[in-house]
């Protein structure tokens, strides 16, 4: 069966895109994700943004998850930190966005890694109930505190972009611009802010699993104790992934909060976790790749049930809330009763159909 | 002294609740190595189950028998549907898989209930039982905690002493060994899950009497608050579960009195989180639980 080209250095196995098909599929990407926010309208712009704020979430989570092994149902605790911090900081110290969102990350991480702790000796089930605890710990210390989760429940978001820039001045960002020849107005810059951002999370990631660190984590999700054997150090590769993800989980917090221009603490539940996870699952668990089609899938379906929902038999019958909701938890059932490998396992299939055309297998 | 009486009391019965939805938890955990997520919507099911069958002119005992009979059902039918076709898959598939099947439940209670809140009379009305002083208990919560424990002591006799009892710890124990001596281990998961369906489905009834009414959420808040009883009583034993249960409600109800104010804007609404502060002040000491088993790791 043609797999692939023989491999024949470790460079050559070390390539993100090694032949041809890659190359043409990441031109053919770029053509369309650069396009896509000049072609689309301003409803499926706004599905756009928020389908790279997935993105990056689902990343930060497929590195804790899906790398490392660890079970998570705190990831939404780690978006509200980014959220907050962003809001907090632009609100108090009118610091730009681009600090914001590293510094978002930067305390999440902090956070992550003081529940990394606990978790180091727990696994499984008992993670995933820590982790539960965790997002209403941190969703209880905002709402404690109003000046961090604003009065009334609800914060607004202001996106400075450089220094000194009053709060009136900062309004400026929401409106249409001419950058040269080009128009954008504020979703479409946000896309592009966002574009890079995802970009950048998704590559460091899979540059992760190439690495000795990603690959620790993979040997400790596999086996802990074998790796160990190994001369793995279990404990470093484990706080090494919540930190690596609640950091990107922080940097997706402040996408979200810049996006929304207004948050609450209500909005970051078990039902976002919850999401996350469903999509990482979806896309396929354990590959960057599974991450960013799960994220992208699992927002445009939402979209595209939203729409649906209504003039289905039954379905349309439900109030709007329910109705994406059981379609949704009907979807993933069957995916993951079908093809636990979820969408990167489908692609796996239409792959080796391609690659041994015309025989079966 | 008055107050303590009746924080004890409101502590003990808070305790029960928590202590039904732990052991249905960890005996389901025992039995399927699944982490049931949607257990909190067996609560809900008990509870709306019983004001329909109340509002038919079914009679109290009878209604919760009912009632309780209807949340193991769906229980069950959830583990035959669902759970059984996942033995061997990774274990978050399992925990998204009742995770999604929870959404699903709510969406079904929420059709066949709608979204009004609603309310359960007490058999026993207002009546209270003084005790000593000002201090007084109510039937009702006198009521709760009796039926409470004898379902579970029903529970583990049945677990010790029966036919049935003898095949579920087996199976729990090793499923493969369990088969190969002839013990039907899919029949006994699914008894398994019709308890534990049953002591959500009173646990549920309970959760919704606490208040004059109830909604979707009420019960919901009950079994997330009920997770830390089966970390801290150790995921393995069903008994220290109990004892957890019990001991968190306590806490539960104490805390917020005793210590909140003592907290300034962290103490507010303390109950909320308390529980899970208790867990991970717990796991720093005991991470496998009260009378949990240390695990034992082969390669």
């Amino acid at each position: 069966m043609p797999t692939r080209k023989l491999v024949t250095r470790y460079e050559d196995d070390l390539r993100l895109f090694p032949d041809l098909w890659h190359k043409v599929g990441l031109g053919l990407g770029l053509a369309i994700v650069l396009l896509f926010p000049f072609w689309v309208s301003a409803s499926w712009l706004t599905v756009g943004n928020h389908a790279l704020v997935a993105i990056v979430g689902a990343v930060g989570l497929m590195v804790l998850t899906g790398f490392a092994g660890q079970i998570s149902l705190g990831h939404a605790a780690f978006l509200a930190i980014g959220a907050f911090t962003t809001a907090v900081l632009g609100e108090r110290w009118q610091v730009p966005f681009w600090l914001c969102l590293p510094a978002g990350g930067a305390v999440a991480t902090a956070v992550g890694v003081a529940a990394g702790l606990f978790a180091l000796r727990l696994r499984g089930l008992y993670l995933a109930i820590v982790t539960l605890g965790l997002l209403y710990l941190v969703a209880h210390t905002l709402e404690s505190y109003p000046s961090l989760s604003g009065t009334g429940g609800a914060k607004s978001v202001g996106m400075y972009v450089t220094f000194g820039q009053s709060p009136a001045e900062m309004r400026d960002v929401y409106e249409k611009m001419a950058y040269g020849p080009v128009i954008l107005d504020w979703d479409q810059k946000l896309y592009f802010i966002f574009l890079v951002v995802a970009v950048l999370v998704a590559w460091a990631a899979r540059n992760l699993t190439r690495s000795n660190a990603g690959r620790t984590m993979m040997a400790v999700r596999d086996q802990d104790l074998a790796a160990a054997a190994l001369g793995v150090n279990p404990v470093r590769a484990k706080l090494l992934a919540f930190a690596t993800s609640s950091f990107i989980a922080g940097v997706a917090g402040g996408m979200f909060a810049l996006q929304q221009r207004t948050v609450t603490v209500e909005y970051f539940n078990l039902q976002i976790s919850v999401e996350y996870v469903a999509m990482i699952v979806l896309g396929g668990i354990g590959t960057v790749w599974g991450a960013v089609a799960g994220a992208v899938a699992f927002v445009i379906l939402g979209k595209l049930m939203q729409t649906l929902a209504p003039s289905l038999p039954y379905i349309g019958q439900l109030p709007t809330g329910l109705q994406t909701a059981v379609l949704f938890s009907i979807l993933v059932i069957v995916v993951l009763v079908i093809e636990p490998l979820g969408l990167f396992g489908l692609w796996l299939r239409v792959k080796r159909y391609f690659l041994a055309w015309p025989f079966r297998y | 002294m008055t107050d303590v009486i009746m924080l004890a009391a409101a502590g003990l019965s808070l305790g029960a609740m928590y202590a039904l939805v732990a052991l249905g938890f960890s005996v389901i955990y025992r039995a399927s190595r699944v982490f049931n997520f949607a257990h909190g919507e067996l609560l809900g099911i008990g509870a709306f189950s019983m004001t329909s069958l109340l509002a038919a002119g079914l009679p109290w005992p009878a209604a919760l028998a009912v009632a309780m009979t209807l949340a193991g059902l769906i229980a069950a039918g959830v583990e035959r549907a669902v759970v059984r076709p996942m033995i061997g898959r990774p274990v978050f598939v399992t925990i998204i898989l009742t995770l999604f099947v929870a959404l699903l439940l709510r969406a079904l209670m929420i059709v066949i209930w709608g979204v009004q809140p609603r309310a359960i009379e007490s058999p026993f009305g207002e009546a209270e039982l003084a005790v000593s002083g000002d201090a007084a208990i109510s039937y009702q919560t006198l009521a709760q905690i009796g039926v409470a424990v004898l379902a579970m002591a029903a529970f583990f006799a049945l677990l010790k002493y029966s036919r049935l009892g003898i095949g579920m710890r087996a199976t729990s124990t090793d499923q493969e060994v369990a088969q190969a001596l002839g013990i039907p281990v899919g029949r006994v998961l699914g008894a398994t899950w019709f308890l534990a369906g049953m002591l959500a489905g009173l646990a549920g009834v309970f959760a919704a009497m606490k208040h004059a009414m109830f909604g979707h959420e009420s019960t919901l808040i009950i079994a997330f608050r009920a997770f830390p009883a089966v970390i801290v009583g150790g995921l393995t034993s069903p008994v220290g579960t109990v004892i957890a249960g019990f001991l968190l409600g306590l806490l539960e109800i104490f805390a917020p009195v005793y210590l909140g104010p003592h907290l300034g804007g962290f103490g507010h609404n303390l109950q909320n989180v308390f529980p899970y502060v208790i867990m991970i002040l717990f796991l720093m000491v005991r991470p496998y639980g009260l009378l949990g088993q240390r695990d034992v790791e082969r390669l």
